[in-house]
């Protein structure tokens, strides 16, 4: 019931979501820093982001041209305006209390702040549980199999001035 | 004037400098008790201040109550981190019951989403991004790292030296706590973020996600409203998403050479979303 509620709260972060470009940035047809360029949008230009492809998020410019970009040279609004104030936490919040009876509950819904860490008691019963649903080493292969991923060989980046 | 000055020079001479020599050789000591124990926190004791930073944290919020979810998370978690150069450690993970959007590592593996944050991604290689970073601070040490560093302070030098000495009274270990669960709410070194970062699209690729999880993760919270009262401890603790983006530019060729791996936005929406 909550995590439906919660659902229905949350804004819908993969449609239409204003951004700008950090940097002019060449509008492509296809994900592809090889493909052939619609338009080029200047520094700063908004667009609406409407979905991701790996590296690339396709986007509509103001005048209605559509392409893929760069997803990092994007960036969202962020700054409060056009935005509600609190993403339906505090709503959210007025329901898990008049829903629930017991303090704890409450508790554990507005836990996460830094008073609530700080003054916290240890809860041994449910770091138990929580290790109770640890996988294993082959289960998690057996599960990444299924999902078909493949182990592959990566290197960290060299640390710089070290 | 001058039988004054010497008057007072007496004064300062008599009692102080013995206290001053003493004060110098607890400076000293502990110093030195500090550097040891730098060196001394092996795997064991890590895993253990782990343990009871973990059960803290719980204590501030439980796990949401849906086996499923934290299974999935679970089987996500184990597979990332059998891709590093920690493979053995006892990795645990959890998703707590807060509506807040955040993440947690503890030391020797125990490592937390929030279902707020969990609710925010759409993909199981977002997931991922995720994980891989908190557990590229259990590769790095970075907490114990923090909570030697804190260790200047009398509160947790007195416990990191206590835990050098294999000392397990209550009340150290309660010190210890303390230093400890301080970082959920002060944050690490913002270096130890972007580092972080870097090593957990390095991790993700290797357990062959799409290797653009943390970004566009990144960038869901870059779209939020930085007042809004679901963010505020993960902003106050970690550089600003837009940053992050940023230092992310360098990880580029990393992250395009590992674009096209699997997203598992399906498997994330029937697990991560499974109701109870």
């Amino acid at each position: 019931m909550r995590l439906a509620l919660l659902l229905l709260l949350a804004p819908a972060l993969c449609l239409a979501e204003p951004a700008t470009v950090m940097r002019a940035t060449e509008l492509k047809q296809q994900p592809a820093s090889d493909a052939a360029s619609v338009a080029t949008l200047a520094e700063n230009a908004k667009v609406d982001a409407l979905e991701r492809k790996g590296g690339w998020t396709r986007v509509r410019a103001e005048g209605g041209a559509e392409g893929w970009v760069r997803m990092l040279a994007l960036r969202y609004a962020g700054t409060g305006e056009a935005k509600q104030g609190d993403a339906g936490i505090s709503q959210v919040l007025n329901v898990a209390r008049t829903g629930t009876s017991g303090a704890q509950v409450t508790t554990g819904v507005r836990g996460l702040d830094a008073e609530q860490l700080a003054n916290a008691r240890p809860n041994p019963a449910e770091l138990r549980k929580m290790e109770s649903y640890s996988a294993s080493r082959d289960g998690a292969d057996g599960f990444a199999a299924k999902g078909k991923l493949s182990a592959q060989r990566v290197d960290y980046p060299r640390e710089e001035g070290r | 004037m001058n039988r004054l000055r010497v008057l007072a020079l007496c004064a300062l001479c008599a009692a102080p400098p013995a206290q001053a020599q003493l004060n110098l050789n607890r400076l000293l000591e502990s110093a030195s008790n500090i550097g040891k124990a730098a060196q001394e926190i092996g795997e064991k004791e890590e895993i253990e201040i782990g343990r009871d930073m973990a059960a803290r944290l719980l204590g501030a919020a439980p796990l949401m109550a849906n086996d499923g979810v934290q299974r999935y998370v679970n089987n996500v978690g184990r597979w990332l981190a059998s891709q590093t150069e920690r493979p053995d450690l006892p990795w645990r993970f959890g998703v707590l019951e807060a509506p807040q959007l955040n993440a947690f590592a503890t030391p020797g593996g125990h490592i937390f989403i929030t279902r707020g944050l969990l609710e925010r991604m759409k993909s199981e290689a977002e997931l991922a991004g995720v994980l891989a970073h908190e557990i590229a601070h259990v590769l790095k040490k970075h907490h114990l790292k923090a909570i030697q560093k804190g260790a200047q302070m009398e509160l947790a030098g007195t416990a990191v030296s206590m835990l050098a000495r294999q000392d397990r009274s209550t009340g150290n270990r309660e010190k210890l706590l303390a230093a400890g669960t301080e970082l959920f709410s002060r944050g690490l070194d913002k270096s130890d973020e972007l580092d972080a970062d870097r090593l957990g699209v390095v991790i993700a690729a290797r357990g062959g996600y799409d290797a653009y999880g943390l970004p566009s993760v990144l960038q869901t919270l870059q779209a939020m409203n930085p007042q809004d009262s679901g963010v505020a401890l993960m902003f106050k603790t970690h550089p600003a998403p837009g940053e992050r983006l940023d230092a992310l530019e360098r990880m580029q060729p990393t992250l395009d050479a590992h674009a096209a791996q699997p997203q598992l936005g399906e498997r994330f929406a029937a697990n991560a979303r499974a109701k109870r």
